[in-house]
């Protein structure tokens, strides 16, 4: 008897499917041959796995049967009872962190855009000079204090032309943002330039019937180009 | 998301749904074929553990089969009038375990839920899968359970009846019905993980052959005719089906 046979002989009698010349003959050659009394057992061990899994293997595969119209409400009420009220008041509370997160990166991004507007050069120091070549007016000077009028916390000095080639390329150390407004009443003007981060700019004015207005002019200049 | 809101939606709360099950999709599918995918005929279960009564309605008719035909396995020769109950029962266990997994869900680290959030879409799908081993396992340990509180309560009163005594009125019982269960008291995602490995491995008409031995108990010869096979066959495909089981369930049922 080979391998097969022999399987289908102890299946058929673990399986009680056996006829009673079959179990016998399984007995005598059970007797005869000890050696297949473990084989046996095996064969006994994965019938009994079979009908434990087999059950639920075919429910799982199993699609037919129509769903019972009466059963809907029972189940939907211990769903509710079960899934209901507490489990949206959970659902809203897994959102939190979500919340958390979205205002945070929110507010990191209007912070990232705010930052360029929020964090401008600050105040430049303005340094002012009025070029002049025909020295000292006696009394009083108009041009000299409409320059202080204009910036009043900055010191108004007055050169020759000698000493403003040195003054006008020593920028003061450690300012982020500078200006120098030179005044030449000579030439009729008045001439800006700035040095900070970017490249240096410079701008002159004419200087009409009103100084005064000229320097206003000046002075929004410095303003406007600083603040960028 | 979306905005979307079953008509029943009764607290006015948003419901969350899957690209797939959005309304929208079915229209689209009929013009479409490749749409009608097995996923939108599953529900999802995030949306059951939200309490979601559509998705619960198309949960109901998509399990039901399993539940009653593991109760009718073990019931229906000797308790046929209990399957029912014992199915309806079983579902109401699965309610609570759908909401155990939810628990174990949010008991999971930040970063997990946040990993599990990205790989929601295709992740659901699968894990819903899940809930049919857990309710066919669910249903056969309660059919099993009734079973033997009847035969308990029939020897309680009086009746001096073996179960041996039983099996000659009943003929063969399950063999369920033992103590000992090793496939029972499996943990049910390990479970789910090696039927759903046997049902790979057994292929056809092994895992039919199988059933129609251990449970229809059709002789050799019943079941050649049915598959139309020669019925020398029939013996080498229920070894190489046992063979299976084995390799995936250790002897016996003993890896487990």
């Amino acid at each position: 008897m080979n391998d097969q046979e022999f399987f289908d002989l102890a299946l058929k009698v673990i399986g009680r499917r056996a006829s009673d010349g079959e179990r016998g003959q399984l007995e005598v050659l059970l007797a005869s041959r000890p050696d297949l009394k473990a084989q046996f057992e095996e064969i006994r061990d994965d019938a009994c796995l079979a009908k434990k899994v087999l059950p639920l293997m075919e429910a799982v595969e199993s699609s037919s049967g129509e769903f019972p119209a009466y059963a809907r409400e029972r189940l939907l009420t211990k769903v509710r009872q079960t899934l209901g009220q507490p489990q949206r008041t959970r659902a809203k509370r897994g959102w939190s962190w979500r919340w958390a997160l979205g205002f945070a990166v929110g507010a990191t991004a209007v912070v990232l855009l705010l930052l360029p507007m929020l964090t401008h050069p600050g105040e430049p120091i303005i340094q002012v000079v009025m070029l002049d070549t025909a020295g000292p007016v006696r009394g009083e000077d108009s041009d000299l204090d409409a320059l202080k009028a204009q910036w009043k916390h900055s010191e108004i000095r007055t050169f020759d032309k000698a000493e403003l080639d040195t003054w006008r390329t020593n920028w003061p150390s450690g300012a982020k943002v500078a200006a120098k407004v030179i005044y030449d009443r000579a030439a009729g003007e008045v001439r800006v330039i700035l040095h900070g981060p970017g490249k240096p700019m410079e701008k002159t004015f004419p200087v009409g019937q009103d100084l005064a207005a000229t320097l206003r002019q000046a002075a929004d200049f410095i303003r406007e180009q600083t603040r960028k | 998301m979306g905005g979307w809101a079953p008509p029943d939606a009764e607290d006015g709360l948003p419901r969350e749904r899957p690209l797939y099950r959005q309304p929208w999709v079915a229209p689209l599918a009929t013009t479409w074929p490749f749409l009608h995918s097995s996923a939108m005929q599953t529900p999802d279960l995030q949306a059951l553990q939200r309490d979601d009564t559509a998705e619960w309605d198309l949960a109901f008719h998509w399990l039901w089969p399993v539940a009653l035909r593991a109760a009718q396995i073990v019931l229906q020769p000797y308790l046929p009038g209990d399957v029912e109950d014992v199915a309806m029962e079983s579902f109401e266990e699965l309610v609570d375990e759908v909401k155990r997994l939810c628990t174990a869900e949010e008991m999971k680290p930040l970063w997990a839920r946040i990993a599990r959030t990205v790989r929601i879409a295709w992740r659901a799908h699968a894990k819903v899968e899940e809930l049919k081993p857990l309710l066919a396992k669910i249903a056969h340990n309660r059919a099993v359970s009734r079973l033997r509180q009847v035969y308990a309560l029939k020897r309680g009163a009086g009746q001096k009846e073996s179960l041996e005594g039983r099996q000659e009125d009943w003929g063969d019982i399950p063999e369920a019905i033992a103590p000992d269960d090793p496939v029972g008291a499996l943990e049910h995602k390990e479970m789910a993980a090696r039927l759903g490995r046997l049902l790979a491995e057994l292929k056809p008409p092994r895992g039919e052959m199988l059933a129609d031995f251990f449970l229809r108990g059709l002789t050799y010869e019943e079941i050649a005719k049915k598959h139309a096979v020669a019925l020398g066959t029939v013996g080498v495909y229920l070894k190489q089906g046992l063979a299976a089981m084995r390799r995936i369930w250790g002897r016996g049922g003993k890896d487990v």
